[in-house]
């Protein structure tokens, strides 16, 4: 098993769900697919989404929602099978 | 195929053609002028690739893209750090980058800065519309953001293009390195509508720039104001809130007041509206908004019109053809 970190791919503003009255994109434990969203960022009006880049288990976030965050910061972890 | 063109790979963040003057003469119709945000950067992207400095080319936004160059030409990366790589190695910003048909240049995130700028040589000759190619994306004016697999057109190569040139540091903008921006601004048109306490509290205060923010306006959070009597007592044709009155014209760079939110209208701004204006930042700092990322801290320095009128002048000279120099 490896642990791999999804990062933010430009700046903006980070949210962890999809929209402020419903729970997280993910919670520690949940099964990821490569291409699901964990994340959103906001930026010039726009919400455009942080993707996992592989399959396998979610650990937990690394930022918290609303928060700034720039290209290359790590927004989640996930455990992958080898 | 022998047409000079490149061919985008990927888009990016709402890439646009941006050209200057911009979309001159038609604000009574509602027109923005539009053009480049960061005209500096733009400008030296130009003349580094060949260019007379007011030519179409792009701008990048938060996010670049990934272009196929269809013909051999020189380009030209500026603006933010989106770290430019030509077939996969680094290329050098601020530089003259000679590139032979079917390389393929990749734009990365905006690390430093949020806007970048690539010129290519014989500039992108998309339609002239209403006098020019800028792009006015929300409305579709002019084109609109680039998309996959469009192909864009490229003008005849200016005579004595190859020359390879370069930007010294000195020369470039200098890009804020802690996330704070000293942006000059005047006073007025609608100052007297705000308690003089809240003139002063406007050029102290810290101001952060909203994710809300774009080519349109940029959207400050911060401190609230308060009013004067004319805003407050006042006939009921300007309105109902303190930051109402009867629709005019709105000044590029205008900090506009809608309730307590201050927006400053920028490129793709309305020229419009029923808000006040109770400050105007100065076109020379322009760049420096076009720069500012959401939660970059804006601190407003007080000027009056001469010294705007230097500011604009040193602009002029730092993007005029002296400036890139061969290596």
């Amino acid at each position: 098993m490896t642990i791999k970190t999804v990062e933010a791919m430009l700046p903006g503003v980070i949210y962890l769900s999809p929209s402020p009255d419903t729970p997280p994109f993910k919670a520690a434990g949940d099964r990821v697919a490569a291409g699901e969203t964990v994340a959103l960022v906001e930026v010039m009006k726009s919400f455009l989404p942080v993707e996992a880049d592989s399959d396998g288990t979610f650990l937990g976030y690394s930022t918290e929602t609303g928060s700034n965050i720039e290209p290359g910061e790590a927004v989640c972890r996930i455990e992958v099978a080898q | 195929m022998n047409a000079r063109c490149i061919t985008v790979l990927k888009p990016g963040l709402e890439t646009t053609v941006q050209e200057l003057p911009g979309r001159i003469g038609y604000l009574e119709q509602g027109f923005p002028v539009s053009g480049p945000f960061d005209k500096w950067s733009f400008r030296q992207a130009n003349l580094l690739a060949g260019n007379p400095r007011d030519t179409a080319a792009l701008e990048c936004q938060f996010l670049g893209p990934t272009l196929r160059f269809d013909c051999d030409a020189t380009v030209a990366v500026t603006g933010a750090d989106m770290r430019p790589k030509l077939d996969g190695e680094p290329a050098a910003m601020w530089r003259s980058l000679p590139v032979r048909a079917g390389q393929v240049l990749e734009l990365a995130a905006a690390y430093s800065g949020a806007r970048g700028y690539v010129a290519v040589s014989g500039g992108i000759d998309t339609p002239v519309v209403l006098g020019s190619r800028a792009v006015f994306h929300m409305a579709r004016v002019g084109g609109q953001a680039l998309a996959r697999d469009q192909v864009l057109p490229l003008g005849p190569p200016p005579s004595g293009a190859g020359d390879i040139l370069a930007v010294p540091e000195a020369s470039r903008p200098p890009f804020s390195t802690d996330k704070t921006w000293q942006i000059e601004a005047l006073a007025g048109p609608n100052d007297d509508w705000l308690d003089p306490a809240s003139v002063e509290m406007f050029f102290s205060a810290d101001w952060s720039v909203q994710a809300k923010s774009n080519r349109t306006g940029i959207r400050l959070s911060g401190p609230q104001f308060a009013f004067a009597g004319r805003a407050l007592d006042k006939s009921s044709d300007h309105g109902q809130d303190p930051s109402n009155i009867i629709d005019h014209g709105y000044p590029l760079g205008a900090v506009n007041l809608a309730g307590q939110t201050p927006i400053i209208l920028v490129n793709d701004a309305p020229s419009t509206g029923g808000f006040i204006n109770p400050f105007t930042v100065a076109s020379a700092a322009f760049w420096k908004l076009a720069q500012a990322k959401p939660g970059d801290v804006l601190r407003f320095r007080r000027i009056d019109r001469e010294e705007a009128g230097r500011l604009r002048a040193a602009l002029e000279t730092v993007t005029s053809a002296g400036v890139a120099v061969r290596v």
